[in-house]
C-alpha cells in the first residue's frame, strides 16, 4: 500500500533532499560518478573485475579455481587500486556516506529513534 | 581542479543542510504515526501488568542465558519461556504499541525510499541501519 505523505512532511522531504543533493560532498561524488561514467577505460577495468569476481566465486563453489585465475583477479585488484578515477569515485562515495551518517543522526537525535532502522525494509 | 568546478556550483553549507534535516525531523514528529507510538510508548511505561509481564519474561531469559547461548533449553524450559513471551506480546498495550511501530516504520520507509531514489544511496543501508536498532 503506498503511503501518503502530508504536504508539510513532503515539503520538507523535498527540502533534505535538495539540501543534500548540493551539499560538497555530493556534489563531489556527482562530479567523480560523472568522471567515471566517461571515462571508458575504467568503466571496462570495473566490469572486468566485477566477471572476474563472479567467476571465482562460481569456480568456489565448484571446487575448480586455478592460480590463473586468483592471479588475473589481483591485478585486476591493483589496477583498480591505481585507477585514479575510480579510486575518486570510491572515496567520495565514502564521503558521502559518512555526511549522510552524520544528517541521519540529527534526525535521530531530535526524534528519539533512529529513523534509518525504521526506513529500513529488512526484519529481523 | 575540482575545487574550481565546486566554486562554479552553489552549495549548500552544512548547517543549512542540518537546518533542512532538524525541519525535517520537525516535520515526522508532528505526523499522526509518530504521536501514535509515542502514546503507544507512554500507555505501554504507565501499565503495570504489560510492565510485569516483560520483567517476568526477561528474568527467565536472564535465567536461562547460558543453556540460551548454548542452545541447550530442555522442552519444558523453552515451553516456559515462550509462554512468558507470549504473556508479553499478547498484553493489549504491547499490541498497541507493535500496530504503532509498524505505521511509523511504513512511512520511514516510504521517506526513506524518496531519499534514496532522489539521492542515489541506498539510505537505510547507507547509514548501517538494522531492523533491530
Amino acid at each position: 500500500m503506498q503511503t501518503v505523505l502530508s504536504p508539510s512532511m513532503q515539503e520538507a522531504a523535498d527540502a533534505l533532499i535538495g539540501n543534500l543533493l548540493a551539499s560538497e560532498a555530493f556534489v563531489r561524488c556527482q562530479q567523480a560518478h560523472t568522471r567515471l561514467n566517461e571515462d571508458h577505460q575504467a568503466r571496462t577495468l570495473l566490469e572486468q573485475l566485477s566477471q572476474a569476481q563472479a567467476d571465482l566465486r562460481k569456480k568456489q563453489a565448484n571446487s575448480g579455481v586455478i592460480q590463473a585465475e586468483i592471479d588475473n583477479l589481483r591485478t585486476l585488484q591493483e589496477q583498480v587500486q591505481h585507477n585514479n578515477v575510480i579510486m575518486t569515485y570510491a572515496q567520495t562515495q565514502q564521503e558521502a556516506v559518512n555526511f549522510l551518517r552524520e544528517i541521519n543522526d540529527e534526525i535521530s537525535q531530535l526524534l528519539g529513534i533512529n529513523f534509518a532502522s525504521f526506513a529500513n525494509h529488512t526484519t529481523c | 581542479m575540482e575545487d574550481t568546478v565546486l566554486e562554479d556550483i552553489e552549495i549548500a553549507a552544512p548547517s543549512v543542510v542540518r537546518q533542512a534535516a532538524r525541519d525535517f525531523a520537525a516535520a515526522l514528529a508532528e505526523t499522526p504515526q509518530f504521536k501514535a507510538l509515542e502514546q503507544a510508548a507512554y500507555a505501554f511505561r504507565q501499565n503495570q501488568a504489560a510492565q510485569l509481564a516483560l520483567q517476568a519474561y526477561q528474568q527467565k531469559q536472564q535465567s536461562l542465558r547460558a543453556l540460551l547461548m548454548l542452545n541447550a533449553l530442555s522442552a519444558e524450559q523453552r515451553a516456559d519461556l515462550e509462554n512468558l513471551h507470549k504473556a508479553f506480546i499478547n498484553q493489549p498495550v504491547v499490541q498497541a504499541y507493535f500496530q504503532a511501530q509498524t505505521e511509523l516504520a511504513s512511512l520511514c520507509q516510504a521517506l526513506g525510499d524518496a531519499l534514496s531514489e532522489s539521492i542515489g544511496l541506498n539510505y537505510a543501508a547507507a547509514c548501517g541501519a538494522s531492523c533491530c536498532g
